[in-house]
């Protein structure tokens, strides 16, 4: 069979949405940058090479659409490259990588730049104009139910508690602090400089400064800091803005090669994705997806959950992070080691390519074989992909 | 008792009949036009069909377009039943006493009692269409005759007859008026009413000193426009659009039912001039018939339009007209004050002084002598030309500019018969027929043999009646009235209300004034034909093609300075305009506190025209418009997108309803009224409403989006020049349009000061004008008032 090897990923640091770094940066703007990054860290890759560009988006309209996807590959690689926009929600960004290697191990392609861009600094979360169907409110109100009211009622199912949840966001932030400490973000990172113009005293002005690592953790958080946050999905709920996944901006993309094309231009593959597999579970406790999701990524894999030697599991909610652990019956030393979405932050449709970056980097520093990349998705949906690092 | 008029129904759906429709649906009446019923399943496709042309027609009947839905259409057949609920019935079918009477003997049964019930009849006696009517129909029934097209031409004459109430000829004089924005006049049933009996007068008395005379068309065309206060649009050429075989019904009519007219025994004389029969004989009965006095040649001019021959009156061959220097002309051109030229024209010694001599001596006496005939008062008949002929006088104004005593000379030189009650006056020592007096415009009275105040509505206000006053200030540009009640008034009285420094020096006068005396607040208006064409451009171009940008800057700093200076005022300040309210006009209005607009307001910033932006706070305006609008959740960018098309399309609004969606005017402080002559009247009642608990405004922040939104008006633009609708220079402007709207290319949405606002601005207008490009526009649209797309 052919193979399809991830050769290199590149990824933004992760701003704050509306008051960090990028809160001014459009995610194309911010794509194009990576990309050309990407592209220029392989020796010989020349960018016409790039048979495609996939780009996961969760909010494909606004500043984001007009087919995001072309524009970045237009943009980063020359007018001759095509691109497209695919969403999945918060798993839009490991589907990328999925559907480039899909595309080349059938050999309908030699290679592809997937991965991720999200802005939700400069869009509204439900996009700007929310507007679920009739039919489907009269069928069944709770397939469009916020995000935070999942959580609450995953929460609920799987009897999780508000100091539960708070102790595992107080580890993520603990965990990111070190990784970032340590440098273990530091060479998949791609430093941006960002130019502000602004008005100050009636006169137009500039500054400038650089994005170069996550904005998110914050060192100092504790269990009692956390415990005085108020819920804010449900009347008594446990959901606070501290145990939730920060919004986000940031892009994160790889580069996807037949095994073909790597070989002729010398170059070494990091990763391959071994299998992908998504599933369907009740929207209303969408946080519970992954559980669905990672038998079938297994099974197709013919791997079973103790040969995983590393989890990235994202963190849309502590609670549900914490529900899939205990259903999955995860090792938690192997989750999330490096913290996850509430301190690190979570810009849904790059997600999924960032944190598999993550992954590629923390397993071959462990000298790991197989690790998963998993996320519940928006509407009940679950996302695995195993990866085997080289 | 007082009329409520909602519902009105139109019988009849001719040109004149739809647009009386239209035009009582742009006041807001819910309408229904009926007329014949036809075969097949749809049988409304007469009145539906007229209905659709006339929406389409130029120029537009209706105010906005979406006012069509005012208007329902049926048949004379299936809906006369729909009769039982209006509270008018206006009919407007075929000029025939069987067909009209006919058609009211159905309307009889079906009508409510106490509806009113009126004919547009041009020419049938009112009392006969009444006749066999019931006494509830006959009370209520009376002549309303709207003048084509009926949303434009101010005329609306009111004819009673002896059956009607008097509350219902009271009614639609004050309706007319105030409701439809119309000249009301009123009529009494004799032959063609007012304005028509003069028009007969004026268009067979032309023809004759035409032909006494030997004048081409075209040098009548000349003289009987501008040089007299006419409209351009000249005699003969009125008469092809007119149609011929039109003006011969009426003045036939005329001739029949007039036995005792003077004039009309006259004519009996004179043989029907050959060319009239030359021209019904050939049925070139005007543009309607493809030629009449006038014919499109195949030949092109050098600037490749068709060359229009025109008729020669002895040979009856089309030939080319000559440029012919007539006195009469050479005056005109010369001298301004309207007195002077008249009494010089009438005094030229060659054929166009003796055409103007006899034409007004034959009109001050016809006239004369119709009253008190066709009118009690000679206003009424002054009126009536004014507004339905569109004539800058009326017969006794023009006498009051000729002179009293000179027009007895010339009425007398020329053999017409003095009018016996002008004799009384002159008895009587009075030599105007106009005066004004304590604020109010008086009119020599035939009956009473003295001056009577002409009676107007509350909301009417002309400046002529306190021009007696000194003003409060005065320059070359402007004046300052006390309108009254402690209003002030700043009157632009520059060419074509243009605006430069004097008027600038006025405004912060009156500002000053107001803020610091005994005033209420400050009226910006006029009674001109246009509020303002905006800046003086010929100072604007005169500067730039020197290179003088300082005294630029200094300029637009100045204006920006003043129309802010009048949005911060401690004293309410309020625009009543009409016509033209181009560019700085626009903007002027726009940093008051309200304006009253007459719907016949033609409001824009066309400064891209001349290769400009909005400088004087109006490109400002429009981002802080934009911000005010936005609202949680808002997308924002087609507010964007829609405040850049109108300024960088140079969007005027056809009417003032138009100039809400474009913009220009905001429903909550903004007004638009129909009748023009009310707007003064109006905007000094809101100055007085405002001034009751006046906060001046505090300076407000604007939203901008910068980037946010410039690259898609850039995007915009660019899809305006892909499509050829925007030359490359157009794009620049347009740009520059964007940058300013978008508070420049800011990284984020930031909220700004208007004085950052009006900075960019001005600096994108300098720019602008350093521009050889704009210098061109510039020029060109000095030299042929028409823009450059360069």
């Amino acid at each position: 069979m052919r193979e399809a090897y991830i050769i290199e990923g590149r990824r933004s640091a992760i701003g704050k949405a509306k008051k960090g770094g990028f809160r001014n940066m459009r995610s194309d703007d911010l794509a194009v940058r990576i990309i050309k990054d990407l592209v220029a860290s392989v020796p010989g890759f020349d960018p016409l090479m790039v048979d495609d560009v996939i780009v996961g988006c969760a909010n494909p309209e606004g500043e984001q659409g007009l087919q995001i996807g072309r524009n970045i590959s237009a943009r980063a690689l020359g007018k001759e490259v095509p691109g497209f926009v695919i969403n999945r929600y918060c798993a839009s960004g490991l589907e990328a990588i999925w559907l480039a290697t899909a595309k080349i191990r059938s050999g309908m392609s030699e290679c592809i730049i997937a991965g991720g861009a999200e802005s939700m600094s400069l869009l509204p979360m439900t996009g700007y104009k929310m507007a679920p169907s009739y039919e489907a409110a009269m069928e069944n109100v709770n397939y469009h139910v916020s995000m935070g009211a999942t959580a609450e009622a995953v929460a609920k199912k799987w009897g999780i508690s508000r100091e539960e949840a708070d102790g595992f966001s107080v580890r993520s932030h603990q965990l990111a602090a070190h990784a970032i400490e340590t440098g273990k973000f530091t060479n998949q990172i791609v430093p941006i400089e960002v130019e502000e113009v602004f008005v100050r005293d009636n006169k137009r002005v500039t500054s400038k400064h650089i994005v170069a690592m996550d904005e998110g953790v914050r060192k100092d958080t504790t269990l009692e800091g956390l415990g005085r946050l108020p819920a804010v999905f449900k009347n008594g709920g446990i959901i606070t803005a501290g145990n939730s996944s920060q919004t986000s901006d940031g892009a994160a993309f790889v580069i996807v090669m037949s095994d073909n094309m790597a070989n002729k231009l010398g170059l070494k593959p990091k990763a391959n994705l071994v299998s992908c597999a998504v599933a369907g579970v009740d929207p209303l406790y969408m946080g519970i997806g992954p559980c669905a999701a990672m038998p079938k990524a297994l099974s197709q894999a013919n791997l079973k959950l103790n040969d995983i030697d590393l989890i990235e599991l994202n963190e849309a909610f502590a609670a549900q992070a914490l529900a899939v652990i205990k259903e999955g019956g995860l090792n938690p030393d192997i989750v999330n080691v490096n913290g996850g979405a509430v301190a690190l932050g979570h810009p849904l449709g790059c997600t999924g390519a960032k944190l598999s970056i993550q992954l590629f980097d923390e397993m071959k520093a462990r000298g790991n074989k197989y690790g998963m990349v998993t996320a519940c998705v928006g509407g009940g949906q679950g996302i695995a992909g195993i990866y085997e690092v080289f | 008792m007082s009329y409520r008029i909602k519902k009105v129904a139109v019988l009849g759906s001719g040109v004149m009949g739809s647009g009386i429709a239209c035009h009582l649906a742009n006041v807001g009446l819910e309408v229904l036009m009926l007329d014949m019923p036809t075969d097949g399943k749809d049988r409304n496709v007469i009145a539906q069909t007229a209905l659709t042309t006339a929406i389409k027609s130029k120029p537009a009947p209706l105010y906005k377009k979406e006012f069509a839905s005012r208007i329902s259409v049926g048949n004379f057949d299936d809906d006369l039943s729909k009769l039982a609920d209006q509270d008018w019935i206006i009919e407007v079918v075929v000029e025939r006493l069987d067909i009209k009477k006919s058609l009211f003997e159905r309307v009889e049964q079906y009508r409510k009692s106490g509806s009113l019930i009126t004919s547009n009849t041009s020419g049938i006696p009112i009392n006969l269409l009444a006749e066999g009517r019931s006494e509830d129909f006959r009370q209520h029934f009376c002549g309303t005759h709207f003048f084509n097209p009926a949303r434009y031409m101010a005329l609306l004459e009111v004819i009673p007859y002896a059956g009607v109430k008097q509350d219902v000829v009271d009614f639609f004089m004050h309706y007319g008026d105030v409701i439809l924005g119309k000249k009301t006049v009123l009529c009494k049933d004799t032959p063609a009413f007012i304005a028509n009996r003069i028009g007969f007068f004026s268009g067979n008395k032309i023809n004759e000193l035409t032909d006494i005379l030997k004048l081409k068309i075209s040098d009548v065309d000349k003289l009987t426009a501008d040089p007299i206060g006419w409209p351009s649009t000249g005699s003969y050429r009125l008469l092809d659009l007119v149609g011929l075989d039109t003006s011969v019904k009426v003045t036939q009519g005329v001739i029949a039912s007039c036995p005792d007219d003077e004039y009309v025994q006259h004519l009996k004389n004179v043989p029907t001039p050959k060319h009239t029969q030359f021209l019904l004989d050939n049925k070139w009965l005007g543009n309607k018939s493809g030629q009449g006095y006038y014919k499109k040649s195949d030949e092109k001019d050098e600037n490749g339009r068709s060359i229009i021959l025109q008729l020669n009156l002895e040979t009856l061959e089309y030939e080319k007209s000559e440029k012919r220097m007539l006195d009469a002309l050479g005056i005109a051109k010369k001298v301004e004050i309207m007195s002077k030229r008249m009494n010089d024209m009438i005094d030229a010694s060659d054929e166009s002084g003796q055409f103007i001599k006899e034409y007004f001596s034959g009109l001050l006496s016809y006239a004369g002598n119709r009253v008190p005939e066709i009118s009690d008062t000679i206003y009424g008949i002054d009126d009536a030309m004014k507004a339905g002929y569109a004539w800058g006088y009326g017969p006794f104004e023009y006498w009051d500019l000729i002179g009293f005593e000179k027009g007895v000379e010339i009425i007398e030189a020329c053999n017409n018969k003095l009018p016996n009650w002008v004799e009384s006056m002159q008895k009587s020592g009075a030599s105007t027929f106009y005066q004004y007096a304590d604020g109010e415009k008086q009119y020599y009275d035939v009956v009473a043999n003295q001056y009577k105040t002409i009676p107007v509505a509350p909301t009417v206000f002309h400046l002529d009646t306190v021009r007696s006053k000194v003003p409060v200030f005065k320059n070359s540009e402007c004046i300052i009235h006390d309108m009254g009640d402690q209003v002030m008034c700043v009157e632009f009285v520059s060419k074509a209300n243009a605006i430069g420094d004097g008027i600038g020096m006025g405004v912060l006068e009156a500002l000053d004034k107001a803020e610091n005396g005994d005033w209420r607040g400050i009226v910006i208006g006029n009674n001109a034909k246009n509020f303002s064409v905006g800046a003086n451009l010929m100072a604007v171009g005169m500067l730039a093609m020197t290179g003088d940008f300082k005294s630029l800057e200094t300029m637009v700093d100045g204006f920006q300075q003043i129309n802010m200076k009048m949005r911060y005022a401690n004293v309410p300040v309020v625009t009543a305009t009409q016509g033209y309210v181009f560019g700085g006009g626009c903007e002027m209005l726009m940093h008051t506190d309200a304006a009253i607009c007459s719907a016949e307001s033609y409001i824009g910033l066309v400064e891209v025209g001349v290769g400009l932006i909005p400088g004087g706070g109006g490109t400002k305006e429009f981002a802080l418009r934009a911000s005010k609008s936005f609202f949680d959740g808002d997308t924002q960018i087609p507010t964007m997108i829609n405040k850049l098309k109108a300024i960088a399309t140079a969007s005027v609004a056809t009417s003032g309803h138009e100039a809400y969606d474009l913009g220009y005017l905001e429903h909550t402080r903004d007004r638009v009224v129909p009748g023009t002559h009310h707007v003064l009247g109006l905007a000094k009642n809101k100055v007085i409403e405002l001034s009751q608990a006046y906060v001046a405004p505090v300076a407000q922040q604007a939203t901008v989006m910068g980037r946010n939104a410039l690259g898609t008006l850039y995007t915009a633009v660019n899809e305006f020049f892909l499509g050829r609708y925007m030359s490359e220079y157009d794009v620049e402007i347009a740009k520059k349009v964007a940058y300013v709207l978008c508070g420049g290319d800011l990284t984020s949405q930031q909220q700004v000061s208007e004085q950052y606002l009006l900075d960019i601005e001005r600096e994108a207008f300098l720019q602008l004008l350093g521009n050889q490009k704009t210098q061109e526009r510039i020029q060109y649209m000095l030299a042929n008032n028409k823009p450059l797309r360069n």
